[in-house]
């Protein structure tokens, strides 16, 4: 039988999890939002992001200059794949299609080099802490706290640079309206490129926040895409108040099913929601896209 | 106009008029492919041959994704699945049912197309790239429960538990993948140049029009998927019997990508542009076996190059009137 402390440690462990699952999914949400774009490579970013982490640690034994540069690194990564990837394609009449199919390519593409240069074997990646608190008789990690706390500055960031910066206005007016903000003096290209960074940047950032629970492969990028690609389908693209939402919501529902059924079944569970989502607002949901 | 652009359409227009032309000789170079295939075995053996068997199924594959993704624009990420579900439902019936293996790969393909009524009904509403998304979607609860059902399936570790085609001949394996294949091919073939193939292309350029003509778009729409899929059905149950297991791997999101990449390379308006571009993938993967893999890199970045620079795929008429492999079963 399920006990209730075992539900309650399961929900505050959905919780802290939605929060990470969140920094990923934002940025898929971000750059559906503004560029009209599913990212597939975004996983690939994720996996980027712990390997220039994994490796900056190795060289400087630093865990801050670890993340600042999967952070950058990545940020160039997604600003350069805007440019020689999507750019090209953005005068379709078809533009969805091509651009999924280009990052599809790019996440492939990026996985087996990888699997290539290093190899296909995990490597693990040191704990940022061991401390485990006990509240109420819930078990806490003081590293998933961390990773959470972490995970929502930099989403609070991003919020204060989307909302009060004149970058984050002319993001704001690309996404809302190409054209006339191109008339308004916004380079919609340039807008296109930095928001593609930021988003990956994003999936950069999180990829080494969660090496540690995940550890660092080349095709770590994977499950956390998919359950991201979930999450910004049911939260709405483009809305990353309902991305944050959806995402500490299905975070929960996938805790709780993994205790009642298999972590498999989790997921079936996950997607099954994701398509009555689409189906029941196909209009509702998108509008960005097509 | 960009000088490329004034010639390329140049070399299109000419291209064009060399179609009436070019139809007869695609029918000699059609044959000669068929002849070349049908001699094989006095050619090859072994395991050059096992890799044609395979090749000749991936064929089935490929083009029966481009009559759901290219001819109706329905960019489909469930096709690997329904190929799986051939395949396992050729599987259990052969080897838990006792159905004839014969009899099993066939029924495999209509379990196929069955399951994938309910996987079109609420993809027909969606267009675009939301089909991509809704079908992937699918894609991934199949591929989770065929781990999960773990006493139908095998789980992770996949079922071997069924008899060989044929005690194992492989030269008779051939033959019959060759002969079911061609005719699945002329079947898909023969409705894509009648009136079914124009509604599709119709649906595909302007589905509002099509609608407004009187054509039952959802309609035609759900059959494409569900014949495109029994299609896929019949090749996944050809497969197993060529590797004798089948197993979670044949059906996961890399198959797919692997499958989407020999048709976008290949072109995804012609029948033709899925044979090309699953001869170059296909090849590439077993030619270049020893680079490990560094060719899944290549072909890799042979998907974004050529939707980047070929939106036709590199069997393009445009790009060279000579190469009319594209053309093979065009009749427009």
């Amino acid at each position: 039988m399920v006990s209730v402390a075992l539900l309650a440690q399961q929900i505050v462990n959905g919780l802290l999890f939605g929060g990470q699952l969140a920094l990923i999914a934002v940025g898929l949400t971000l750059i559906w939002g503004v560029a009209r774009v599913l990212n597939f490579g975004h996983g690939a970013m994720f996996m980027v992001g712990g390997f220039v982490g994994f490796f900056t640690l190795g060289a400087t034994g630093s865990l801050v200059a670890a993340v600042v540069a999967a952070g950058l690194v990545v940020f160039a990564l997604g600003y350069v794949t805007e440019v020689v990837l999507i750019r090209p394609l953005r005068d379709r009449e078809e533009f969805g299609i091509p651009s999924m199919v280009v990052t599809l390519g790019l996440a492939f593409f990026l996985e087996n080099a990888f699997i290539v240069w290093i190899g296909s074997q995990r490597q693990s990646f040191p704990r940022f802490t061991d401390v485990i608190w006990n509240v109420a008789g819930i078990t806490l990690s003081a590293q998933r706290v961390l990773i959470f706390i972490i995970s929502l500055v930099a989403l609070g960031l991003l919020f204060v640079v989307i909302s009060r910066t004149e970058l984050g206005l002319a993001i704001r007016a690309v996404s809302q309206d190409h054209d006339t903000a191109l008339l308004m003096g916004v380079r919609p290209n340039r807008v296109y490129a930095i928001t593609f960074g930021i988003s990956a940047a994003l999936a950069g950032l999180a990829g080494v926040l969660l090496a540690p629970l995940f550890a660092v492969y080349p095709s770590v990028g994977w499950y956390p895409f998919l359950l991201s690609f979930v999450v910004v389908m049911v939260g709405g693209l483009g809305s990353v108040r309902g991305t944050l939402l959806a995402a500490m919501g299905l975070a929960v529902v996938r805790s709780i099913s993994i205790i009642w059924v298999s972590s498999q079944m989790a997921m079936v569970i996950l997607f099954t929601i994701m398509i009555v989502v689409l189906v029941a607002y196909p209009d509702g949901i998108g509008g960005y896209l097509e | 106009m960009t000088v490329l652009e004034t010639l390329r359409s140049g070399i299109a227009r000419t291209g064009d008029r060399l179609v009436e032309d070019a139809r007869s000789r695609n029918g000699v170079v059609f044959a000669v492919l068929a002849l070349l295939a049908l001699l094989a075995p006095q050619l090859v053996g072994g395991y050059t041959l096992d890799l044609l068997t395979q090749l000749i199924i991936a064929i089935l594959v490929v083009t029966s994704w481009i009559f759901i993704a290219g001819y109706f624009g329905m960019f489909s990420f469930a096709h690997a699945a329904l190929y799986g579900i051939g395949a396992y439902a050729t599987a259990l019936l052969a080897g838990q049912a006792g159905v004839h293996p014969v009899l099993a790969v066939l029924l495999g393909g209509v379990v196929a197309g069955i399951f994938a009524i309910p996987i079109a009904l609420p993809v027909l509403r969606l267009s675009g790239a939301y089909v991509g998304m809704a079908t992937l979607a699918f894609a991934e609860i199949v591929y989770r429960l065929t781990i999960h059902f773990r006493e139908l399936t095998g789980g992770p570790t996949g079922y071997t538990g069924f008899p060989s085609l044929f005690g194992g001949n492989r030269l008779a394996l051939y033959y019959f993948v060759f002969v079911l294949v061609v005719v699945l091919l002329v079947v898909q073939y023969g409705l894509l140049v009648n009136r079914f193939g124009l509604v599709a292309r119709a649906i595909r350029e302007a589905p509002d029009a099509a609608r407004m003509l009187g054509n039952n778009v959802p309609r035609y729409k759900l059959v494409g998927f569900v014949v495109g899929s029994a299609i896929a059905g019949v090749a996944g149950g050809l497969q197993i019997y060529t590797v004798l297991i089948i197993s979670p791997p044949m059906i996961e999101v890399n198959r797919m990508i692997e499958f989407m990449a020999m048709g976008i390379i290949g072109g995804l308006r012609t029948i033709g542009g899925g044979i090309f571009g699953a001869v170059i993938v296909f090849g590439l993967n077993e030619g270049l076996r020893d680079l490990g893999e560094l060719r899944l890199v290549i072909w890799g970045a042979m998907l974004i190059v050529v939707t980047i620079y070929f939106p036709n795929g590199l069997a393009d008429s445009s790009l060279d009137p000579r190469d009319r492999l594209r053309e093979l079963f065009e009749r427009e």
